[in-house]
């Protein structure tokens, strides 16, 4: 038997790790991720992807990287590297966005959150930290801007599921249901000075909390632990349970949501992810990869579309296998995985466009064994019955 | 789910991880305990169709965790006389007891001999895994 079940198992040294390392190694099972050395699981991936969706899920998202940029420039800054609209966004919203190449390629998709008039906390994945941190650093000359990399000094958990939101409420002591989809509060939360952002990766309610004033030194590590730990605790009678990287890739698969280095790459636009909310077209400035973008986007000049599967035959897709159509090759497999919820094999790929419409049977060719899928469109669940839209 | 460092006395394994039983002249073949620990949470198991012949060390199947897939090997040369479909419906039997309900397969094998002498008996494949963990 061989495959990359093993490749995380022996761990280098100059790895990174987060704040919360020392609990995670106690009670978890450690990968290497981007770099760092990242829990995949705690107890069992589906059970925690279930705590998810039924209950609550708390994730340390610490490994992301965090920018904060401020300055007078800094709206005209950021709409020159970003491709949603960035004089839209208001004071304490966040908004998803992508930061694309001169060929309107995606060079990673981001969170932008708008905490003052000219202030901003960019959160961005883990693999292309120092990628975009160089990014904003070059073009960011001739803007009056103030780039400062938080991802030490700020920890980040997202709190996640249908039990997310009075867990949450819990923690501030003060009804946080109100707060709208993508708002971005500065609040306390168990006494400590704390962004709490209205969103998330798994299709679910919930938040995800930036922890302030946390150096990466024994202080700021004991005050991490202690923070997470309590919010366990609190959580304990909503079915709280921690989670790991393992249910973190799966929630987010079953939602549809796009992942850096599978439906994401600098040879793929926007337009092509079919993540258009991500893109405005009336921005000014324009942004790098615009006029990429607007053939996409108003011309329809793609070179392939995402699309999402459901497997009609047995099997598990993976990322690298062929997606075909009455036997010829159409595309190719980005994301796939078990669905906790269908107990199916689910997928996300690339298609020729036109080559597939929702409800068309398609061919995955695992390692030489042709199966069946059904194309549909995400999230891969019932939203009636899971996720944020779901029926109280 | 055990720990994955149990290895049972009276089987081949191969560094693949897969073990070899020879029952009445035919070789019942799985994965290991340090294997299915390794891979946790096994969802999906599919070996290739009864009378497939395959050469030792050939891919014969694959097993899906919540992770990562992973190819199955045959650690003998023969001709596949059955497949175990518990695991289609409940591949988690692998986790619980790799060593007997989790079976996946049994060859008739053709030069059984020669192909036992490229497998470890328990001994050199418990000190095979304990070297792979340092």
């Amino acid at each position: 038997m061989a495959g990359r079940a093993y490749s995380g198992a022996p761990m280098n040294t100059g790895l990174k790790r987060t704040h919360l390392y020392e609990w995670h190694v106690k009670h978890g099972d450690i990968v290497e991720f981007a770099g760092w050395e990242m829990p995949v699981r705690f107890s069992d991936i589906r059970e925690e992807h279930m705590a998810v969706r039924e209950a609550v899920g708390i994730f340390d998202t610490t490994h992301m990287a965090r920018f904060s940029i401020s300055g007078p420039d800094a709206v005209d800054f950021l709409q020159t590297v970003t491709t949603n609209n960035v004089r839209k966004l208001r004071i304490n919203m966040g908004h998803y966005s992508t930061c694309l190449n001169e060929r309107g390629g995606v060079r990673d998709d981001l969170m932008l959150y708008r905490v003052g008039e000219h202030e901003f906390i960019w959160v961005t994945n883990a693999s292309n930290a120092s990628k975009i941190w160089g990014h904003l650093q070059e073009h960011s000359s001739g803007f009056d801007v103030h780039l400062e990399d938080w991802s030490r000094r700020v920890v980040m958990i997202a709190v996640q599921g249908p039990n997310a939101l009075e867990l949450l409420s819990r923690m501030a002591n003060t009804d946080v249901r109100s707060l709208p989809r993508f708002s971005c509060s500065r609040m306390t939360l168990f006494g400590q000075d704390c962004y709490l952002c209205r969103t998330g990766y798994t299709g679910e309610a919930g938040g995800e909390i930036l922890l302030l004033d946390t150096p990466f030194n024994d202080e700021g590590r004991r005050k991490a632990i202690e923070f997470w730990e309590r919010i366990l605790s609190t959580g304990e009678d909503l079915g709280a349970r921690p989670c790991g990287l393992g249910s973190r890739d799966s929630t987010r698969l079953e939602a549809g949501f796009v992942l850096y280095g599978h439906e994401l790459d600098e040879d793929t636009s926007p337009i092509e992810a079919r993540i258009p909310y991500a893109v405005k077209l009336k921005v000014e400035p324009h942004y790098i990869g615009y006029d990429v973008v607007y053939r996409h986007k108003k011309e329809g000049a793609i070179r392939k579309t995402r699309i999402g599967f459901v497997m009609v035959d047995r099997g598990i897709p993976r990322q690298g296998y062929r997606l075909l159509s009455d036997g010829n090759e159409i595309g190719v497999v980005t994301s796939g995985g078990l669905s906790p919820i269908l107990g199916k094999g689910i997928g996300m790929g690339y298609v020729s466009p036109g080559s597939v419409d929702e409800g068309d049977t398609i061919e995955v060719d695992i390692k030489g064994r042709i199966r069946r899928a059904e194309a549909r469109k995400w999230p891969f669940y019932d939203p009636q019955r899971y996720g944020e839209a779901r029926n109280q | 789910m055990s720990e994955g460092k149990k290895v049972v006395d009276g089987l081949y394994y191969s560094k693949d991880h897969e073990w070899a039983r020879i029952e009445d002249g035919v070789v019942v073949v799985g994965i290991t305990d340090h294997a299915q620990h390794a891979l946790h949470e096994i969802t999906y198991v599919e070996i290739s169709e009864v009378g497939t012949v395959v050469n030792a060390g050939e891919e014969c199947g694959l097993v899906e965790s919540m992770k990562a897939s992973s190819d199955i090997f045959s650690p003998v040369s023969g001709e596949i006389i059955e497949v175990n479909t518990e695991l289609e419906d409940a591949p988690e039997i692998v986790n619980e007891d790799p060593y007997g309900r989790g079976w996946m397969f049994k060859i008739r094998p053709s030069k059984l001999e020669e192909d036992l002498k490229s497998l470890m008996t328990s001994e050199e494949y418990s000190k095979y895994i304990a070297e792979l963990q340092e």
